[in-house]
């Protein structure tokens, strides 16, 4: 036995097979490099028209008034705020991925954070399409930013936790997307390396910067990594602890609850991690990277979703129970009728959130169902179901029935272009992540082969290789 | 040993100049501008300089061509200014609203020539200053597109225009000269005017065999038929409600719709008012088949079928006399024994009326009030009401005589019944056998459309005239602005036709300059508008009870009853209908079943639960039914006429009957409001014994399984949601004899939150925020509103009020339905039932008026994110419509849903310019016509698509009022300016003004009244500016008071 051989006994590789670096740039860059398949034109199809109807959606509402939704005197916000709510819950975890566990320094991250991340910078551009068309004069929005006007001391009102929204997903976005940029420099540069067109070598060039993989480009690119990490940590925090002000500081029942903002951040990384895994078995399968985005990745996830599932279901029951304790009337009438009670108007559809975010997430406590990629594919759609339901429990259920029953709502129900807006985001969500997908390298090739010295088969066979070498081959080999 | 290089790049493989250059400077620093060398940097390529030109240049250009055309509209100014207009300043013109026999004295601003908001007349003794929401409502009238432009020859139901006044006089004349011998007939609505009773008789003299026929849709003939045979007298008396203690009610719906509603409003309420020293209401006993607005005030209601109101009303006068009362339920029964108790005990100052059109009732009705000494106490005979003079019988003698072809030429003036008649089919025949048929109606109505000319009529507001709504009582109309249209005043065709060269202005300035003495005189009552006698001493006429035998024995004998009856009723907005095309009064919610732009038949909850097994004890069948305004319909068949419409459950009603409006299903062509506006039931009416009633007493209903979609303001109606819990902090209302056992019980509730949050200082406003306190000192003005829900009863005049004053925009019935209704002031109706009871069994109706609270600490003013809406230092809160960017979130945290969001371009102001037909309602469209738009008030902005609006306290009223006080350098009196919604009110519920003036009605009102004085939601200390005394309603049932004050938490 040598001493060289080593191999984890508790931790699984976090590559499989043998491959060399060349091996995992082939594969990674390969697709970038290739007509894309038929595959990825029909799903790309798919969202230029889901996008095209979003953009007719959002062009009638913007053009005829808010008057195109549903929306009514009772009911100001509806699919427009839940879908938001719902973006921006899913664009936590790519930074949350990329930023904390690469302070964690958890190695597996590597698989999934470019997609991860990329999936976040999407979702946050989604999310912020609904607050800004959701806005009766959307040609006025600019007057939510503080800029030196010529009327007057008239500037924007700080205490509005809608302005700190603007702020927070604002700031949000733009870290993550430059955290997701500058980790993508190496890769570019790879990509601009390896083209053979000159139009590609040329367009690579200008979007790597310039990156020649000098020490001294990678010491500043690994310093940049830490700062932009430490500033989007408070951020993943920060960000829906933000949009959960939106309702706590209101005086509505069922929106005036402390407990929201731990119990955002909860839900966002619940829904966050169930959308990366939704996408991450699609790139998996289709792109063929089941070598590096691994069952392991999938287990490991599917843990995050069944712990933030639970803190989740966990927020539910205190909020049921400091609604009893608290003896208040309305919140009372808010929880146990509006909600709770399943023949109530809307009482659907705070059990299929219940049902969706709190019981079936426990089906990963086995193993055996954690590492089933059809069980997890199908949770992961269910998950964001559910979280799509419980911003639409909390938006309308506490709206449509508040304090002065004269006002309660009659029934809300979508019309087509609210509907339309919400497939829009969709269309140009998965717009984006196609064209991303075909034109960057979908997992990190330079950090994969960070950790590639550390894990899988090719690892362990360069330990039996060493242990037959001389000392001065080692020398030789392991200078470098 | 191997010599291999190693390499990381492709350069530093080849070794390659490049990166050997890259590789010396590999870890120097560059300092910025470095890079350029020797030269300096504006030698640069893009110097700095110039890129801050690009940038300003091309910032500019985008902004230029992206900039939006705004519609441009030019307002020309006058060349010669009129002595008596100044721009901007209104002119105020003392006139009169009648229609069809209703008079309100009333002051019309007219702003840069135009008519634009209807004011009470605070000098009118009769209404002391208070409107209807009718009156209101009509200046819209003038302005309506479907209004008649030209006098007109009616060719297959189109008016062809007759180009001249001479050319229609000459077709018209002819046409009468060609009719020998054959009478004319003038019919019309009731004329309270003197003059034009008086020309009318001089017209028909110079045509032998004429006469005059008046004809009431909902008329009073039964009344005034019973006080020809009590008193001789063929008149209906003045009543003083406020002089009656005990108030007995058969039917009458005297708040809302029944003969002076206004002025019997104006009355009550001052029974109704509660001074905290000294305790003391009067008593009023509602009997009636459906739940009326009046029935919701009641204190005690109790209900029958409408084939069982002469058995009441003969058992109340049992009652009274001391005989035994039979022949009603035991229910009734109950009631009856206590209001014959009340009505005694009163000692005269006790009341009874009926809506009945029977003379019978009528009869018995008299001989109780005789009985207990009502007359000469509340009722006076020393003045006799001049509202309603028609004669059932009499048109009905018309019609036969029309058929029988004895009628030459048939003049109509103000009536429509084509439209409005039961027997409408007959008119109809009998009106094609006139030869000549003219109309001076003012639209193309169901009535003008079959007439052969038409010769339209002024609107009130560009007419002469004088109406005497009580003997003695004068009131004068003026014209405020030029007729807009071809039109003529009908009393000067009748001039003219009777070979006068004397127009009606003349003729009516001669006959006043005679009553008054002279011109100065005139002039004088011209200003006022008014001319009423002094103290008119009570009499109590000279009963004769001869007929009553014959009344009792012939309603002790019940008209031929089948299982359902239907009771028709006027809504408070729609009335007979002759005002139903007007959008405002369409929009306006019914006070009872909150909706707008349709009849219904209104079933109680007992029936609902019958025919469509919908129990709204059951909170799932509530919330099916409440939530959805699709409702189920029914087929009503009455004497082989069916009629389907959707149901309403209304508890309260009579578990046999089913109530629906009159004054619905007009013909389209009146207006664009009436399409699709319910259904006429006038055809069910029955014509018994000569007089129309309004009710069938032998109906059959069977459910449908078919949809009808209703548009209701308020959906839910209970302020006791499905928990049990009584949502006390909204709405406080207990009865006497609970609020004399524990006086303290709303104050209780008040200083429980002193207690739990402010116990170092017992300043819950200061102590209970988390703000520095200082920031509460509001010194200077602080504007305050006081509302009584005791003297509020529901009418809605300050909802129409605040339309016409604030241009809140119509939406129409498919906006409504969408819950996009704006209107900024809405009047909330809850229902009381003891807890667990029957539904139908209410114990009150609530009425609240409810619109921007104007919080000291706005929940709304904090999230907006552009402080759009704000807090003026005089504690309004403000919307800066040009600001808002339309979030909603203010809407969304307003906790008391009055923020209105204009979800479509309602208004034609919006920068995107015209687009929205087909997006907004047809009603809507045209109330952007250009004529139609000549009734916004210049002073308030007219809101455009996206942007919040809500109640503003009238701010342009309280800065025209502080920029009088300012000019005249005195600070603002107390009562100088007034909110629209305080001025239209009948009753005087809404007091308003200065609460840091400690001499000002409204801190006086607060200070009078602190066991009653309570703010919505105080618990929650959004500091509302706006403040509501509890209702107390005068009954001796006594309920277990709620353990402990209220639990709600402090928000």
């Amino acid at each position: 036995m040598s001493v060289l051989k080593y191999e984890s006994a508790v931790r699984a590789p976090l590559v499989d097979g043998s491959k060399s670096y060349h091996q995992v740039t082939e594969d990674i860059i390969r697709p970038i490099e290739t007509t894309p398949t038929r595959l990825w034109k029909i799903g790309f199809g798919i969202a230029v028209v889901l996008l095209l109807f979003g953009v007719y959606s959002v062009y009638r509402e913007v053009t005829y008034g808010i008057g195109q939704w549903n929306l009514n005197k009772t009911i100001g916000w509806g699919w427009d705020i839940t879908n938001f709510v719902w973006w921006v819950g899913i664009g936590h975890a790519g930074t949350l991925i990329s930023a904390i566990l690469l302070l964690f320094r958890q190695g597996w991250r590597t698989g999934v954070n470019r997609a991860a991340e990329a999936m976040t910078i999407f979702a946050v551009m989604c999310a912020g399409q609904f607050p800004i068309f959701h806005m009766g004069r959307v040609w006025m929005a600019f007057f939510v930013l503080p800029y030196p006007n010529s009327r007057g001391p008239l500037w924007v009102n700080f205490s509005s936790p809608l302005l700190w929204d603007v702020f927070a997903i604002s700031t949000y976005f733009t870290v993550s997307l430059l955290f997701w940029y500058s980790g993508l420099l190496p890769d570019l540069a790879t990509v601009r390396d390896r083209a053979l067109l000159k139009w590609r070598k040329r367009m690579y060039g200008v979007l790597s910067f310039g990156w020649t993989g000098s020490t001294k480009h990678w010491q500043r690119h690994e310093s940049l990594s830490l700062v932009l990490a430490g500033l989007s940590t408070p951020l993943v925090l920060s960000v829906h602890t933000i949009v959960s002000f939106d309702f706590a500081t209101s005086v509505i029942p069922g929106w005036h609850t402390t407990i929201f903002p731990p119990y955002f951040v909860a839900g966002a990384i619940f829904s966050g991690f169930a959308m990366v895994q939704t996408l991450m078995i699609i790139v998996r399968k289709v792109l063929n990277l089941q070598d590096y985005i691994t069952l392991e990745h999938i287990e490991v996830m599917n843990k995050v979703i069944v712990l933030t599932g639970s803190i989740v279901g966990v927020a539910y029951l205190t909020e049921l129970f400091m609604a009893w304790y608290s003896q208040n009337p309305y919140e009372g009438y808010a929880f146990f009728y509006s909600r709770a009670n399943v023949l109530s108007p809307y009482g659907w559809s705070y059990w299929g959130m219940m049902a969706c975010n709190v019981l079936s997430p426990q089906i990963f406590w086995f193993k055996k169902l954690r590492r089933n990629i059809t069980v997890t594919f199908f949770m992961s759609v269910i998950v964001n179901v559910g979280m799509w339901f419980e911003r639409f429990v909390i938006i309308v259920t506490s709206l449509y029935r508040d304090y002065l029953p004269s006002s309660w709502s009659t029934y809300y129900s979508p019309t087509i272009w609210e509907i339309g807006f919400y497939l829009g985001t969709f269309g140009l969500f998965f717009t984006c992540f196609f064209l991303f997908a075909k034109w960057f390298p979908v997992i990190a090739v330079a950090e994969i082969k960070h950790i590639l010295k550390k894990s899988g088969e090719n690892w362990k066979k360069d330990q039996d290789n060493l242990e037959q070498k001389d000392v001065k081959e080692f020398e030789d080999v392991m200078a470098h | 040993m191997s010599k291999s290089t190693i390499w990381q790049s492709f350069g530093q493989r080849n070794q390659s100049e490049a990166f050997e250059e890259l590789g010396q400077d590999e870890f120097r620093d560059i300092n910025p501008g470095e890079e350029s060398g020797e030269e300096g940097l504006l030698d640069s390529k893009t110097p700095r300089r110039d890129f801050l030109k690009y940038l300003g240049f091309s910032t500019v250009a985008a902004s230029l061509a992206a900039s939006c055309e705004i519609p441009v509209n030019r307002s020309i100014p006058y060349v010669n200014k009129p002595a008596s207009i100044t721009p901007g300043i209104p002119n105020y013109f003392a006139t009169t609203y009648t229609q069809d026999g209703d008079v309100l004295s009333v002051i019309a601003k007219v702003r840069d020539g135009r008519p634009i908001k209807i004011e009470g007349n605070d000098m009118s003794p009769i209404t002391g200053g208070g409107t209807s929401a009718r009156a209101q409502a009509s200046v819209l009238d003038m302005y309506d597109t479907a209004r008649l432009r030209f006098p007109a020859r009616i060719v297959e139901g189109r008016a062809e225009e007759i180009p001249t006044f001479d050319a229609f006089d000459k077709a018209v004349g002819d046409a009468m000269t060609g009719l020998g011998t054959a009478p004319v007939v003038i019919l019309t609505s009731t004329i309270t005017s003197p003059t034009t009773k008086k020309l009318v008789g001089e017209f028909l003299s110079k045509y032998p065999g004429s006469r005059h026929v008046t004809y009431d849709a909902v008329s009073h003939s039964g009344m005034i038929l019973a006080n020809e045979a009590s008193f001789g007298n063929k008149a209906l008396p003045s009543y003083h409600f406020d002089n009656a203690k005990a108030i007995v009610s058969l039917g009458a719906d005297f708040l809302g719709t029944w003969l002076s509603p206004v002025e019997f409003a104006s009355q009550y309420a001052k029974g109704r008012k509660i001074d905290e020293n000294k305790i003391g209401l009067s008593k009023h006993f509602q009997f009636e088949s459906i739940l009326s607005m009046t029935g919701a005030n009641a204190d005690e209601r109790f209900v029958h079928k409408p084939s069982e109101t002469g058995k009441v009303a003969l058992a109340l006068y049992n009652a009274v006399i001391g005989a035994a009362v039979t022949g009603v339920s035991d229910k009734v029964k109950d009631g009856i024994v206590k209001a014959a108790k009340a009505l005694k005990e009163a000692g005269g100052a006790a009341l009874v009326i009926s809506s009945s059109n029977d003379t019978n009732v009528q009869l018995v009705v008299n001989a109780i009030n005789n009985a207990v000494g009502a007359y000469g106490k509340t009722i006076n005979w020393g003045v006799t009401s001049n509202y309603r003079q028609g004669i059932d019988s009499e048109m009905l003698t018309l019609v036969a005589e029309m058929k029988a072809g004895r009628v030459g030429a048939l003049l109509i003036a103000g009536a429509n019944p084509v439209y409005d008649h039961p027997a409408a089919d007959q008119f109809k025949e009998a009106l094609a056998k006139v030869k000549l048929t003219v109309s001076f109606n003012t639209k193309l109505d169901e009535t003008t459309e079959l007439c052969k000319f038409v010769l339209p009529d002024h609107h009130y507001l560009e007419s002469w005239g004088d109406a005497e709504p009580k003997s003695g009582y004068q009131s004068f109309i003026q014209p405020t602005i030029h007729p807009l249209f071809k039109t003529r005043q009908w009393q000067d065709s009748l001039l003219k036709w009777s070979g006068s060269d004397k127009d009606y202005a003349i003729y009516l300035k001669e006959y006043w300059m005679e009553q008054v003495g002279g011109q100065d005189n005139w002039d004088a009552a011209l200003r006022v508008g008014l001319r009423y006698p002094g103290e008119v001493p009570m009499s109590a006429g000279n009963f004769n009870a001869g007929s009553l035998g014959t009344a009792t024995a012939a309603l002790s004998v019940a008209p031929k009853a089948g299982e359902w009856e239907v009771a028709l009723y006027q809504k408070v907005a729609i009335g007979n209908g002759s005002q139903a095309s007007n959008p405002w009064l369409q929009e306006m919610p019914d006070p009872i079943s909150k909706a707008t732009w349709d009849n219904y038949a209104m079933i109680s909850a007992a029936a609902a639960k019958e025919l469509f097994e919908i129990d709204i004890t059951k909170t799932g069948d509530t919330d099916s039914y409440d939530v959805n305004p699709a409702k189920p319909m029914v087929k009503i068949t009455v004497g082989g006429k069916e009629l389907e419409l959707p149901i309403l459950i209304i508890p309260g009603t009579d578990k046999r009957t089913i109530g629906i409006a009159l004054g619905y299903g007009r013909s389209e062509k009146a207006g664009i409001a009436l399409k699709e506006a319910g259904k006429n039931v006038f055809p069910l009416a029955t014509i018994l014994n000569g007089a129309t009633h309004f009710a069938a007493f032998d109906a059959k209903v069977e459910p449908l399984s078919t949809t009808y979609k209703l548009a209701l303001n308020q959906v839910y109606n209970y302020y006791t949601d499905s928990l049990g819990v009584r949502r006390t902090e909204v709405v406080k209302e207990t009865s006497l004899a609970n609020f004399m056992q524990n006086k303290e019980q709303f104050k209780h509730e008040r200083d429980h939150l002193v207690e739990e949050y402010a116990k170092r200082s017992g300043d819950y406003r200061n102590e209970g925020s988390l703000y520095d306190p200082r920031l509460n000192d509001r010194p200077g003005i602080h504007w305050g509103m006081s509302i009584d829900l005791n003297s509020c009863n529901g009418c809605g005049a300050c909802v129409v009020a605040c339309n016409a004053e604030n241009n809140i925009p119509v939406v129409g019935k498919t906006e409504v339905l969408r819950g996009h209704e704006m209107h900024w002031l809405r009047i909330d109706r809850y229902y009381v039932n003891k807890p667990g009871g029957d539904p139908d069994d209410l114990s009150d109706v609530v009425f609240m008026p409810m619109m921007c609270q104007h919080c000291d600490s706005a929940p709304c003013e904090n999230v907006c994110p552009v402080a759009a809406t704000n807090h003026s230092s005089e504690g309004l809160n403000q919307m800066t419509y040009n600001r808002c960017i339309g979030t909603r979130y203010c809407a969304n945290n307003c906790p008391y849903k009055v923020r209105r969001f204009n979800w479509a371009d309602y208004t034609g102001a919006d920068s995107f310019g015209n687009n929205q037909e087909g997006i907004i309602s047809d009603v809507t469209m045209n109330m952007n016509d250009d004529l139609v738009r000549m009734v916004l008030n210049p002073d308030v902005t007219v809101r455009s698509r996206g942007v919040i609006e809500k109640c503003s306290f009238c701010v342009q009223r309280l800065q025209e009022g502080k920029l009088n006080a300012k000019k005249q350098s005195r600070p603002i009196i107390d009562g100088e300016v007034k909110t629209a919604c305080q001025s239209a009110c009948p009753t005087h519920a809404i007091v308003f003004g200065n609460a840091n003036d400690k001499e000002s009605m409204i801190t006086k009102s607060r200070e009078h009244n602190p066991l009653r004085m309570y703010y919505a939601l105080e618990q929650i200390h959004v500091l509302p500016n706006v403040n509501y005394m509890a209702k107390i309603r005068n009954t001796d049932e006594l309920e277990v008071v709620a353990e402990g004050p209220g639990e709600a938490e402090h928000g």
